[in-house]
């Protein structure tokens, strides 16, 4: 009963959404204010049916109902709890429902958050995801049905592949879509927007929170799957530039264009057509990774399952939604009223520099992606774009917009000073070099482009705390005055300097692995040593341990200081899944300051010895700190007062402004 | 009938949402103007407080306080052109809309549902009466069991006859194995071992299960099943005289209502079925009945001379065409039984020169042979 009730509320939510996507767009095309405001009921009881809809779906996973044939396909009686609701969105159909679930839940905050909106505006971008919404669903019903029944049922099912029975699983989906999804409310708005012809003032001020939402998500998205992948995939790697990587990457650098551009918008009120179009693709960039990785076009962990007719099918919402709503805005965009002019020399001229960088970026990437697919299309040669590709170009586009970030900050909005601004980071870009130095002549083995790359890193990191030093006024006011001052900065100052921190983190991390990496394998035999990066591991031996699902041998290191203090016990393991037939490896990891000694073993030898993998991994945790950092710059920024605007109190008459005037 | 009342209730409430509005009266509504300048309000607090916190200079605050001066003045007065009245076609299309929902989600989900069958959660299951419960049910609760005790000999002694039982070979040979290597060999899961090997590869009974049989009547010399399945394997060779006597055996020593009565019976009347078969289907391969019938009432001379001239014949024939390794087998063995033994061997050598000395046809050849107690010539 519970899982028939639960896909009679995904068919009754796919009916409900599309009312949702009709009848407020006519109420707001003839001014009916009653049809307008059936989008917000409708959209909330839409979200209310999906969550009962993946909750009925929870519950059979959580029960091992193998009548479902889903849970029969992805799930075991023997796994355990968590690994059990985990997996109900570690399949293909289950993903997809949560998929909708998000797009739900974030329609019904606009609906339920969105009384300061004019009412047609809220009534359009509720029937754009009434669209959204609908199509999904209907892919859902249509193709890849999580609620198809199974009889008679089986008492046991297929188990989750192996891989996707972790924690990092747990976490990394709903955030990457939490973060995709969350584009598409700045999808909607920008097509309400071209819908109406009009942008209100108000526009910039709601979508700026969306994308800022959705990019705290989106960074906590890769970063969570970029260090499953490192820990779980046994490769010690975090980037591989793997297209289901590049897929969740595009929209992120789109999403990062559209957070700026966004704030130029909302300022200065410029940019505006750029910044509507930005937040198309940066939401078809979603859609394409959603198309990429569930299509089965890539073989990946990712692509659970290929089915032609889903791919088409996909195919079919990503080329209405994305051409769509580009020929919408190739008809509309004129009818937007273009935003100021403005100094190339200023915070504004800075921001388009920015997003001029990182959607050449994303272009870079795109292209990167899509070119062996393109290849193998027309001509069926297989061809792979690697990461010497992405290097020499993505890699290039960063280096001068890391660069170039410190200046950013510290320009005035309008009218910049380009020298009095250099002038004030004078201290960063000697902290900056004498990093530079310090890694070239004291660390070992370290070259010219790790001691550059640790320059651009504290670069960035000196060149955020300037911002947050000066802004608090040091050098003039007394230290508690500076104080009082630092601590009442609004937020969103905080953010952006605790953002570009993150960044320089990351960067730090990158270089730090990427040039000081220690890689050692070798055939070891119980009470064999190992040295590495100035640490001894002694290997204990192996011994078979049994799990709730699996077999598996772990063998023992400990591991001991050069003056041969023990630091600890490592334990790597080789684990093996009777169900599905598939071993898996489970990295031991010692964490050790920001760096991890990473050990996988290896296939065992006929003397009784075993290949080990041991990777010395130098400041590798900061790539994930910098992630993190970057989330709390995000979420910092999101409680900035200047983003929740009250609802009107009068009426008044809509105008086009014309900005001539900095605001902070 | 649960299910119904609350689908009901879900497309009642998913009708309300889309209703309610619809007939609420609601006061004039907002225009986006009034919006704007709310937006334009906020900002002005903005500078004030940015400037209060000295982030901007006096000057500064003052031109941006100014420029939202400008923008709000520029926003007019103009009334709201939105509507609370509903037209025809719009009430129209309202209540379409509300009678859609029913319509596509009912219809669909009579398309998609399955409202009969019940979730089935495993504990549940697992949970119930055996009494109730299918032959499938009870087989995977046993192997539940046994997945998480591999050691339960007696497990696996009750599961492995009922894997036969139901067809599953496969996992009744893995039974019996396991079985035997727990609780010891006995006549039965030896048997029962043979039978699952043969019933495995779709009846043909192996070396392997044929090794199972011999144990079973090792340990229990009158075991029927083993005995049975011999026979049957006699058969299969070809042996039927043997083993339709190998049955009649059976038949003396067996009780009288022995289950085993009515296969024995049935394996016999096939076997005979097919001994006369082979012999009216094969005159050019070997004697016919006919011919031995005649044979046997000839006296010992000319039943020689009859036997010699089949011999030349088949001779002659292999000379003719001489890749034909049965032939060979049937002339060497021939000679060997009139006492022949030089002929004997020349038919072997011409044998194996014929078919290819290095064969496996001559290799067969020369086992054969060997077997006859025909030694090899050089």
């Amino acid at each position: 009963m519970i899982v028939e009730t639960g896909h009679f509320a995904l068919v009754l939510a796919f009916a409900l959404a599309l009312v949702q996507s009709t009848v407020p767009l006519i109420g707001a095309r003839t001014g009916n204010e009653r049809m307008m405001a059936v989008g917000g009921p409708a959209a909330i009881t839409g979200f209310a049916l999906i969550a009962l809809s993946f909750a009925a779906l929870t519950m059979a996973y959580a029960q091992s109902d193998f009548s479902v044939l889903n849970v029969w396909e992805n799930s075991h009686s023997l796994k355990p709890m968590l690994f059990k609701i985990t997996g109900t969105w570690g399949n293909h159909e289950g993903s997809m429902l949560l998929w909708v679930l998000i797009l739900t839940f974030f329609g019904a905050l606009v609906a339920s958050f969105g009384a300061n909106l004019p009412a047609s505006l809220r009534a359009n971008v509720l029937a754009v995801q009434g669209w959204i919404g609908a199509a999904f669903m209907l892919f859902l019903l249509a193709t890849s049905n999580p609620f198809a029944r199974l009889t008679p049922a089986p008492f046991e099912g297929q188990d989750l592949n192996p891989i996707l029975q972790d924690i990092g699983l747990a976490i990394h989906p709903p955030m990457l879509y939490l973060g995709y999804v969350g584009f598409s409310i700045c999808f909607s708005f920008a097509v309400a927007a071209l819908i109406d012809g009009r942008i209100d003032a108000a526009w910039a001020r709601w979508v700026r929170p969306w994308t800022l939402a959705a990019w705290v998500f989106l960074t906590g998205g890769i970063a969570m799957g970029s260090y499953w992948a490192y820990y779980e995939l046994g490769w010690g790697g975090f980037w591989f530039w793997d297209p289901v990587e590049n897929a969740s990457f595009m929209p992120w650098l789109a999403g990062t264009a559209l957070l700026h551009s966004a704030l130029v918008m909302e300022k200065r009120s410029a940019l505006k057509i750029w910044t509507v179009l930005l937040a198309i693709l940066t939401f078809s960039l979603s859609l394409l990774g959603t198309f990429l990785v569930r299509s089965g076009v890539l073989t990946s962990v990712h692509a659970f399952a290929t089915d032609p007719s889903r791919g088409i099918f996909i195919l079919a919402i990503l080329t209405v939604f994305i051409g769509g709503s580009l020929a919408l805005f190739a008809l509309r965009a004129s009818s937007l009223t273009a935003g100021g002019i403005f100094q190339p020399i200023s915070r504004e001229g800075a921001l388009v520099l920015n997003n001029l960088f990182l959607t050449t970026a994303a272009a870079t990437v795109l292209i990167g992606t899509l070119y062996p697919l393109f290849i193998e299309a027309v001509s069926g040669d297989k061809i792979s774009v690697g990461a010497p590709f992405f290097n020499l170009t993505f890699g290039l586009l960063m280096i001068p917009l890391l660069a170039l970030v410190p200046f950013g900050p510290m320009l005035a909005w309008k009218r910049g000073d380009l020298l009095g601004a250099a002038q004030r980071l004078m201290f960063a870009f000697g902290g900056a070099l004498l990093a530079v130095l310090v890694v070239l002549f004291f660390v070992d083995g370290a070259s010219v482009f790790a001691a550059l790359g640790a320059g651009l890193a504290f670069w960035l990191i000196l060149g955020a705390l300037t911002d947050l030093v000066l802004k608090a006024g040091i050098p003039q006011v007394k230290p508690s005055v500076a104080f009082s001052r630092l601590i009442g900065l609004p937020r969103s100052v905080f953010g952006t300097a605790l953002a570009h921190l993150g960044l320089g983190l990351t960067v730090l991390g990158i270089v730090g692995v990427v040039s000081l990496e220690a890689e050692r394998i070798v055939t070891m035999r119980p009470g064999e040593t190992l040295d590495i990066a100035g640490y001894s591991l002694r290997f204990e031996g192996t011994q078979p341990f049994k799990g709730p699902n699996y077999t598996e041998d772990q063998g023992r290191f400990v591991l001991s200081g050069s003056g041969g203090q023990v630091l600890g016990e490592i334990m790597s393991a080789k684990r093996f899944y009777p169900v599905r037939q598939m071993p898996t490896t489970e990295a031991g990891i010692k964490t050790l300051g920001l760096s991890q000694l990473y050990i996988s073993l290896g296939d065992a030898t006929a003397d009784g010895g075993i290949v080990v993998r041991v990777w010395w991994k130098p400041m590798v945790t900061l790539i994930w700190l910098g992630g993190l950092m970057m989330m709390i710059a995000g979420t910092i920024s999101l409680m900035d007062r200047r983003l929740r605007v009250g609802a009107p109190a009068k009426r008044a008459k809509p105008s086009v402004d014309k900005p001539a005037a900095s605001v902070s | 009938m649960l299910f119904w009342v609350v689908a009901a209730l879900l497309t009642l409430a998913a009708c309300m949402a889309v209703l309610l509005p619809l007939v609420r009266g609601r006061e004039a509504g907002d225009s986006t103007g009034s919006h704007d300048l709310e937006v334009y309000r906020d900002q002005l607090a903005e500078v004030d407080r940015d400037a209060a916190r000295g982030l901007i200079a006096a000057a500064e605050a003052e031109q941006a306080r100014a420029e939202i001066g400008r923008r709000i003045l520029r926003l007019g007065n103009q009334p709201t052109s939105a509507t609370t009245s509903n037209g025809t076609a719009q009430r129209a299309a309202g209540m379409a809309a509300v009678l859609a929902i029913p319509l596509i989600a009912w219809g669909l989900y009579a398309f998609l549902g399955s409202p009969a069958l019940p979730s089935q959660p495993l504990q549940d299951r697992l949970a119930k009466n055996p009494a109730d419960s299918s032959v499938d049910e009870l087989v995977a609760r046993a192997e539940a069991h046994l997945a998480a005790n591999p050691k339960d000999g007696r497990g696996w002694d009750v599961l492995a006859p009922i894997y036969l039982r139901i067809g599953r070979a496969g996992d009744a040979v893995i039974a019996y194995r396991n079985t035997i290597s727990i609780n010891g060999t006995t006549a039965d899961r030896e048997s029962g071992l043979g039978e699952a090997i043969a019933m495995a590869a779709g009846g043909m009974i192996s070396a392997d299960a044929e090794a199972a049989f011999r144990r079973a009547l090792a340990a229990e010399p009158g075991n029927a099943k083993a005995q049975f399945y011999l026979a049957s394997a006699l058969a299969q060779e070809g042996k039927l005289t043997e083993a339709a006597a190998a049955w009649q055996a059976m038949l003396g020593t067996l009780p009288a209502d022995s289950p085993w009565r009515s296969p024995i019976g049935r394996a016999i009347a096939e076997a005979e079925r097919r001994a006369s078969l082979a012999a009216g289907n094969a005159p050019a391969d070997g004697p016919s009945q006919d011919q031995i019938d005649a044979a046997a009432e000839m006296s010992p001379q000319d039943r020689a001379a009859m036997i010699e001239t089949m011999v030349a014949q088949l001779d002659e024939r292999l000379r003719a065409n001489p890749r034909d390794a049965e032939g060979w087998r049937r002339l060497v063995r021939s000679h060997q039984v009139l006492g022949n033994a030089d002929a004997a061997r020349d038919a072997l050598q011409r044998g194996v020169a014929a078919l290819g000395a290095d064969s496996e046809e001559a290799k067969g050849l020369q086992a054969f042979a060997a077997s006859l107690g025909l030694a090899k010539t050089e």
